[in-house]
């Protein structure tokens, strides 16, 4: 019933608070240099104060270069959105040959950066009324899609923070059901006073620098970004003598049907959604050889998420090095699970593991500790989680290809 | 009951939507969370924020609402001994 | 490829009372407004109160119409949900704005910035139903229930004997109508629900809200409502005309093979003589049916269009408001609904008894 065409990843593009592109961000992941610092562009009440994965890029200097005109109404999410994608698109070597071709994006703020700017401003004057229908979610996926010349099928998910991994397994359930050849795939969503003041009024914006996996972890800190892959089946890849820089091979979506925002204790959708990827690949926990870990250093996500992982794997002899990536690019939010994606791949490419920052005591009640050097290792495959509000449990499983 | 728990209660109620309980139904001693009324951690979050409000109250940390929302006469005795 | 759904239950509501036990568009209600808000059903005969009262209305309206839709397909339990919205949750998310403009830095509700969260319709049927499979959200502007039923339709080719929740729902938001209204969407000249669609000048939609929900499986099982055998959609397509030839023709069928179409036209002059033209080109014959000129347009009235589908194909008559010409109504086998909205996301989902 489901296929088990491993499918080809053959581009990707990234742009976050650690680099504007994929080689960027891979050198401060092994460089162990964080991107998060106090809040320097965003217009809010917070800047210079609280911490987030800012891009050091203002809205001006990603419209330039784009090339595009300023007339038109593009918002933060994305100018962003469009970097990545286009570099993806760059890397694989173009995308127009008579394929069938979609794009699967993902966003939680949409357009609302801009919205939340001009919310009185619009009733008054004409000025930014052009932004007006860059509000909905679906508007960023239309702009790329013009952009890129897809025409084929275009979709926007948002499922808060498991956003563009859903968006990640949709490209490729569909290219498996033979509905596309190629799916660029990812998410993007921008820093926003919307989402800082959410997380804030929910009491797990974090003070100080996140402590993914610590016992003293107190909450996350925010970040924009935005990335974004392509996927193409296998057969196709070959014919147009693209080497995959690895295989999407496993992905799983569960839902914790316990809270609106909580995880359940035990991490029940988080090892559902986990051992869903698994079955998807024919694969055995003891396979994996490294988990990028939603780990959001919030109290709840960390000890389910631990939880859910000691569940998977059987007793932390048995967890593979696993680590949080969120302490050097802050919390995407819907980029999240296509950035770590991104990060899973360059794992798998340069046989490397990602550090888990600010880590110095393991959670209490679990003993678990995550890798906290760059390492190398031999890595053959790597399960990398995003789990968001709503219960929404979400794992992709890429696997290193010989190319 | 006393002005306070009168007011507390009548602004639990609106505060959390509480539309189909009176200020009458809502006794000093019923446990708010758990078995008794069932709210849940979004509401605690929300009685952090009357705290603060209507009392000038702050909690920190969301933990020490624990203790404090137990009842509504634990919120009550706690205002009285930390309002502004 | 994808095999076709079997619809076993649905429910809707929307600005008829469509959630009305027997109702089949016999009498309308008429409006003079726009927007125009959805009705309410008595949503405590399928949500606790401890529940509904955090409820916002795309919430609301969910639950009751996917309740109603599991209670007429008589099962308890699904494997899944997939949904599509355009908009989330507006009213949350604007309450959420409004509250951070006027006071950031000091101490804000959480309640309206969780509740604004695009799934939280699809997270309250989880929690609800207490259904722990695959949960997703479409968010892709009138594009969005479609997207969430071809990925239904795919989630059945992958599990034969699962039985999901495929819905639509969108909510009205004050502001933002006030932000479409400067955006030059809304019509504002004269009656607004019934809409005149033919012969019509003037710019603008009426817009409104809903949510219709389906109980599907893959199997015909005991009964079924209708089937649904395909579903496309394109941004922007160059010749629509073209698209709908190709897209029958990918399912081994011609114009004569439709009984019945569906077209999306919802009375702004600027965009609805696509649906003149195609149907003069390809469906010259058969009856027309509209449904945004009573229900009004927003991004998931293409899930309402599907209940009025169906409930076509049970009844195997047409309701005379919904009709817009006379062609003779022939048994009707097979119905195709053609939408978009503002000239983009055009849809094609082709129903079948």
């Amino acid at each position: 019933m489901i296929s088990t065409t491993p499918i080809a990843v053959t581009g990707m593009g990234a742009i976050s608070a650690i680099g504007n592109n994929v080689a960027a961000n891979f050198q401060s992941l092994v460089d162990s240099k964080p991107g998060i610092a106090p809040i320097q562009r965003l217009d809010t009440c917070h800047r210079g104060r609280l911490l987030a994965g800012e891009i050091p890029m203002s809205n001006a200097e990603l419209y330039d270069r784009l090339g595009l005109s300023g007339e038109t109404a593009y918002t933060r999410s994305t100018l962003l959105g469009l970097l990545a994608a286009t570099e993806a698109v760059e890397h694989a070597g173009g995308l127009n040959d008579g394929c069938r071709i979609g794009l699967v994006s993902a966003t939680t703020v949409g357009g609302m950066d801009a919205t939340e700017q001009y919310y009185d401003d619009y009733l008054i004057s004409g000025e930014h009324r052009h932004f007006i229908p860059t509000h909905p979610c679906g508007y960023a996926a239309e702009q790329i899609a013009r952009h890129l010349g897809i025409s084929d099928f275009v979709t926007t998910i948002s499922t808060a923070c498991s956003s563009a991994a859903n968006a990640i397994m949709l490209g490729a359930r569909m290219i498996r059901a033979g509905l596309l050849d190629r799916a660029l795939v990812g998410g993007t969503d921008c820093l926003s006073r919307f989402t800082i003041n959410g997380f804030q009024s929910l009491m797990i914006y974090s003070d100080s620098h996140c402590r993914p996996f610590d016992d003293h972890r107190n909450g996350l800190n925010l970040g924009e970004a935005a990335a974004y892959l392509l996927l193409e089946h296998p057969d196709v890849a070959g014919r147009c003598g693209r080497k995959p820089l690895a295989y999407l091979t496993g992905y799983g979506n569960a839902n914790d049907a316990f809270h609106q925002t909580a995880s359940s204790e035990d991490g029940e959708g988080a090892y559902l959604a986990m051992l869903q990827a698994l079955n998807v690949a024919g694969l055995a926990p003891a396979e994996i050889d490294y988990v990028n870990a939603h780990g959001t250093a919030t109290p709840n996500n960390d000890l389910a998420e631990g939880t859910a992982l000691l569940r998977i794997f059987g007793s932390e002899y048995g967890l593979p090095p696993f680590s949080s990536t969120k302490a050097f690019t802050g919390h995407t939010l819907a980029a999240a699970g296509a950035i770590e994606a991104v990060f899973s791949v360059l794992s798998l490419r340069h046989q490397v593991i990602f550090p888990n920052l600010n880590f110095e005591q393991p959670i209490a009640s679990l003993g678990i500790v995550p890798q906290t050097e760059p390492v190398n290792k031999i890595i053959k495959h790597v399960l990398s989680n995003s789990f968001g509000f709503g219960g929404n449990c979400s794992t992709l499983l890429f696997s290193k290809s010989d190319d | 009951m006393s002005e306070l728990t009168q007011e507390l209660k009548a602004r639990i109620i609106s505060q959390l939507n509480l539309e189909d309980l009176t200020v009458e139904d809502l006794d000093d001693n019923t446990p708010l969370f758990g078995d008794g009324l069932g709210l849940d951690s979004i509401d605690a979050l929300e009685l952090i924020v009357m705290l603060d409000k209507s009392y000038g109250i702050k909690l920190s940390d969301p933990k020490e609402g624990r203790k404090v929302f137990e009842t509504v006469q634990t919120m009550a005795d706690f205002i009285e001994a930390n309002r502004k | 490829m994808t095999k076709p759904l079997y619809i076993h239950g649905s429910g809707c509501i929307s600005i008829q009372p469509t959630f009305e036990e027997g109702y089949f568009f016999d009498s309308v209600n008429s409006y003079t407004q726009n927007p125009v808000p959805a009705l309410d059903p008595d949503y405590k005969a399928f949500i606790p109160a401890l529940q509904l009262r955090r409820m916002n209305k795309s919430m609301r309206m969910s639950l009751f119409a996917a309740k109603a839709a599991m209670q007429q397909a008589g099962v308890s339990h699904v494997h899944a949900v997939v949904t599509g919205s355009g908009l989330g949750c507006l009213q949350d998310s604007e309450r959420f704005v409004q509250n951070l403009r006027a006071e950031e830095g000091q101490s804000l509700n959480p309640t309206p910035f969780i509740q604004s969260t695009h799934n939280m319709a699809a997270a309250a049927l989880a929690l609800s139903l207490g259904c722990k499979g695959y949960n997703m959200t479409y968010v892709n502007n009138a594009n969005s229930f479609e997207s969430a039923l071809l990925d239904t339709m795919i989630y059945l080719s992958e599990h034969p004997s699962a039985t999901l929740l495929l819905g639509g729902v969108d909510e009205l938001g004050e502001r933002t109508a006030k932000f479409w209204d400067l955006a030059g969407y809304l019509k504002k000249d004269g009656t607004a629900i019934p809409t005149p669609v033919s012969g019509q000048t003037t710019h603008g939609e009426v817009v409104a809200e809903g949510a219709a929900f389906f109980v599907v499986s893959a199997t015909a099982g005991n009964d079924y409502w209708g089937t649904i055998r395909a579903v496309e959609t394109r941004l922007h397509p160059a010749d629509p005309a073209q698209w709908i030839s190709d897209f029958l023709q990918r399912n081994g069928l011609t114009g004569k093979s439709i009984h019945a179409v569906m077209l999306g036209c919802n009375g702004d002059s600027r965009y609805d003589s696509i649906y003149w033209t195609i149907s003069s080109a390809l469906f010259p014959a058969i009856p027309q049916i509209g449904f945004k000129h009573i229900l009004g347009d927003y991004d998931t009235v293409a899930a309402a269009s599907v209940f009025l589908a169906t409930s076509i194909l049970r009844h195997q008559r047409i309701p005379a408001i919904l009709r817009l010409n006379s062609a003779a109504v022939d048994p009707i086998q097979r119905i195709l609904i053609y939408s978009h909205r503002r000239g983009l996301n055009h849809s094609l989902i082709l129903v079948e008894k």
